[in-house]
């Protein structure tokens, strides 16, 4: 603590310095730091478009995403499925919609974006988190028929509700993000950046590409402008003056809303030891800048492997990310089991609601921590078989498999206190392999504080 | 340029954070503490007493010059070598996971004893764990010949200062660091798996509350050459400069004694405890012919490792099949502490 501050206070006095005419010219430059706009840099291209940024498909994911949320709770499949996969109507935004002092500009999907779906860019690979070898819109599916007829099944402890959300935020936006477009679409030879990334486009490969990643973090165009805890109000709808970047009275949702992974971002940074949305919004804008620096020209090599080292930033914040929240949603499981031990009859409902809530979160967060560009491997085996296929039940059984007729198998595998132990050991997990810093709901945080307030253990001293 | 940086960051943080020995506040209370005794107790006047604490003769000795030197090549070694090590978090948090597996430990047990209790036992728990742990691991040093050919390097200072206390070979700071991390890790996943919530630490300055007593009371006169003794009845409790000192001397009857750090206890309960006596007339180190050469680098990091390593190739069998070493075989390596 003392040693870390001396060395902050330094350098921190070494880079005023002689960083501090620099840092004065810059003052005040604020639109540098807004996502957009950016020209038109393609050669040969004689359309009126003058604003290359455009990622109102993945806001209309998002959008989708939300309202899927809502309607998960409604059980009405045919409902939730026009939302997953799509529909040839024009469908109303459920969510996140106006409310008192909080107006957003638009109503319904095709006001953002039309023909989009989720299901298309939900990840094939095999789920191993769920039982039966099933791919990403599988496991959605399967969730989505069971919420129809029981949205929260006590009888399981599943709350689809939790399920479907987190682990589409992972399967279709951090996986796209991370896996196709920071990912194969950034290869030298793949949407050049001296060609348009599609006929007619006035936006070159690389300038879309990057724009789409980006419009899948969820992060509004102008949230470096904003603090961590303003973008958290943002996505809260709880703070308009944030949100509304252009004064015209609406949010609009296609660049002053705050989504998904960035919105998780800003909670655990609004706690001061982390900068995850700030770290990987900016990686974000440096990046599109580069990309525009090249002007129109195929990235040279040079410039593509700093544009790879901003890549790798997004990457790994937005793991952590994840990992943080697979972390806290563990310490709330773990306190919900240990609530459950002596809960009164009377409080018991309402008690088990907040477990099959808060397992529901670790589980969806734990699967979209396996799907994203590379494989966790070992930490994903221990993972799944920590988390398990359904919270334990106060019976100590759990789900252990699913039948033929799509009917969950329950069984005892082990005691309630292996139970509460493997949420401890999930979090020592996500701190050993992703050194993730939030750290909310840390039940191991007692031995780490009494750890640092004697001091550190290392001793070359004969005493 | 990072790591130039932190070095000089680590030999600051030695002077300046009340958790470390020598810490620029207890070193000025050792003076006082030094001068008091000489003008109180040895009838010497205040010129006479500053001469004798500030002896130029024993602060550039060869012995404690090469005392800086280790002390400096340490904290670089250290820096290289502690990002590796196991830490007592680590520790911790595996003996947490194993008492939460054995069913009839209760989580909580004693959660509901009065805060103020629960850290006073702490407190106090941590102090003498860690204590009793340099007791048991200072007595390895000296009966394992293969320890003790790394500890000969602290034995073979001829001066003693508040800096011999750095005077370790690179490996034994590996032990003692494992034993460190043991100890509180112990501690720690105890307290907290049983006292639950309210487990604190009493400090002084950030120092536990007893690490700042000891500190305070003169700790850094262990490695000195003003040999203050206390009352006997004190020294069966607590190891007074004047008994430390005893433990470097050379002198046959010393051999093996007054292995304790800040407690006398363990000396006296494990019958290793001797009283000190008018140290004036300790000489000090391994009381070989050649004491005045162990002070080259050579002595202090190389030779250490060969001898180590030497016992073990020669003994390997014998070790790992528990079977007893043979007293000849090892003694050339204990020079002047023979079993
Ligand atoms: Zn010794």
């Amino acid at each position: 603590m003392k040693k870390s501050n001396l060395k902050t206070k330094l350098l921190a006095s070494i880079t005023c310095l002689s960083f501090g005419f620099t840092g004065l010219a810059n003052a005040g430059a604020h639109s540098e730091d807004v996502y957009g706009p950016f020209p038109v840099t393609l050669k040969g291209y004689s359309g009126d478009c003058t604003n290359t940024v455009s990622y109102s498909g993945q806001i209309a994911r998002h959008v989708q995403h939300d309202s899927l949320k809502y309607l998960s709770t409604k059980g009405d499949y045919d409902e939730m499925n026009a939302y997953y996969s799509g529909s040839d109507k024009n469908k109303q935004i459920w969510a996140p919609a106006s409310k008192e002092g909080f107006p957003i500009k638009q109503i319904l999907l095709n006001d953002i974006s039309s023909g989009k779906n989720l299901s298309g860019k939900t990840y094939k690979g095999t789920i191993t988190a769920w039982p039966n070898n099933m791919t990403g819109p599988e496991v959605i599916d399967f969730w989505m028929s069971k919420a129809e007829s029981n949205p929260k099944d006590v009888s399981v402890g599943l709350n689809y509700q939790q399920l479907i959300s987190k682990f589409i935020m992972g399967a279709v936006f951090y996986n796209q993000a991370v896996d196709n477009y920071l990912d194969e679409k950034m290869e030298a030879d793949t949407k050049p950046n001296d060609k348009p990334y599609k006929d007619g486009a006035c936006y070159t490969g690389k300038e879309h590409s990057w724009d789409e990643a980006f419009g899948y973090w969820g992060a509004a165009a102008h949230s470096l402008l904003l603090s961590a805890e303003q973008n958290y109000n943002v996505a809260k709808k709880k703070d308009l003056a944030s949100a509304d970047f252009n004064s015209d009275g609406v949010v609009d949702l296609k660049s002053e809303y705050v989504f998904a992974h960035a919105y998780y971002a800003s909670s655990f940074d609004k706690g001061g030891k982390t900068s995850y949305l700030e770290d990987i919004t900016r990686a974000f804008l440096n990046g599109r800048k580069l990309i525009t620096s090249a002007n129109g020209e195929k990235l040279t090599d040079a410039k593509r492997s700093e544009l790879m080292g901003y890549v790798s930033i997004i990457s790994d914040n937005w793991e952590k990310v994840i990992a943080e929240s697979v972390f806290k949603y563990a310490g709330s499981t773990y306190k919900s089991l240990v609530a459950l031990e002596d809960v009164t009859n009377a409080d018991l409902p309402k008690e088990f609601d907040k477990y099959m809530k808060y397992w529901g979160e670790l589980k969806g967060f734990s699967m979209a921590l396996q799907v994203g560009k590379d494989n966790i491997g070992e930490t994903g085996t221990k993972l799944n078989r920590m988390v398990g296929f359904g919270p334990m039940l106060l019976d100590e059984t759990q789900i252990v498999g699913i039948d033929v007729n799509g009917n969950y198998v329950m069984d005892k595998i082990y005691s309630m206190n292996d139970a509460k132990l493997h949420m401890l050991k999930i979090q020592k997990l996500m701190i050993d392999q992703f050194g993730i810093e939030a750290r909310a709901n840390d039940m191991l945080s007692d031995m780490a504080d009494l750890a640092s307030k004697i001091g550190t253990s290392e001793s070359a001293e004969n005493d | 340029m990072e790591i130039f940086f932190d070095i000089f960051q680590n030999l600051v943080d030695q002077f300046t954070n009340p958790k470390k020995r020598v810490f620029i506040l207890y070193l000025f209370i050792s003076i006082l503490i030094a001068a008091g005794w000489l003008i109180l107790h040895k009838k010497k006047s205040l010129k006479e007493s500053i001469k004798f604490i500030f002896n130029p003769k024993v602060f550039f000795s060869k012995s404690a010059t090469s005392d800086y030197k280790v002390f400096f090549i340490n904290q670089v070694i250290m820096l290289l070598i502690s990002p590796h090590l196991l830490t007592q978090i680590t520790i911790a948090t595996a003996l947490y996971f194993f008492f939460f597996e054995i069913s009839f430990l209760d989580m909580g047990l004693f959660a509901t004893t009065p805060k103020y209790v629960i850290i006073s036992l702490f407190t106090l728990t941590h102090f003498i764990v860690d204590d009793f742990s340099k007791y048991i691991v200072h007595r390895w040093m000296h009966r394992w010949p293969f320890l003790w050919a790394l500890h000969k390097v602290h034995h073979s200072a001829t001066n003693l200062t508040p800096m011999t206390v750095f005077r370790t070979h690179p490996l034994e700071g590996l032990v003692f660091t494992l034993r460190s991390a043991f100890a509180q890790g112990l501690t720690i996943s105890t307290f907290v798996y049983f006292f639950a919530g309210g487990v604190d630490l009493y400090t002084v300055l950030g120092a536990n509350l007893f690490v700042f007593l000891f500190n305070v009371f003169g700790s850094n006169l262990r490695h000195s050459h003003i040999g203050i003794r206390y009352w006997r009845w004190l020294e069966y409790i607590l190891i007074s400069p004047a008994q430390h000192h005893l433990h470097h001397s050379v002198a046959k009857e010393h051999y093996n004694k007054n292995y304790g750090a800040a407690l006398a206890i363990w000396d006296w309960v494990f019958g290793s405890l001797h009283h000190s006596e008018d140290t004036e007339t300790l000489t000090l180190g391994l009381g070989t012919n050649d004491d005045q050469k162990k002070h080259s680098l050579k002595e202090l990091y190389l030779i250490p490792f060969v001898e180590s390593f030497k016992f073990l190739k020669r003994n390997f069998k014998s070790i790992f099949l528990f079977k007893k070493i043979k007293k000849n075989k090892s003694e050339i390596y204990y020079e002047k502490f023979p079993q």
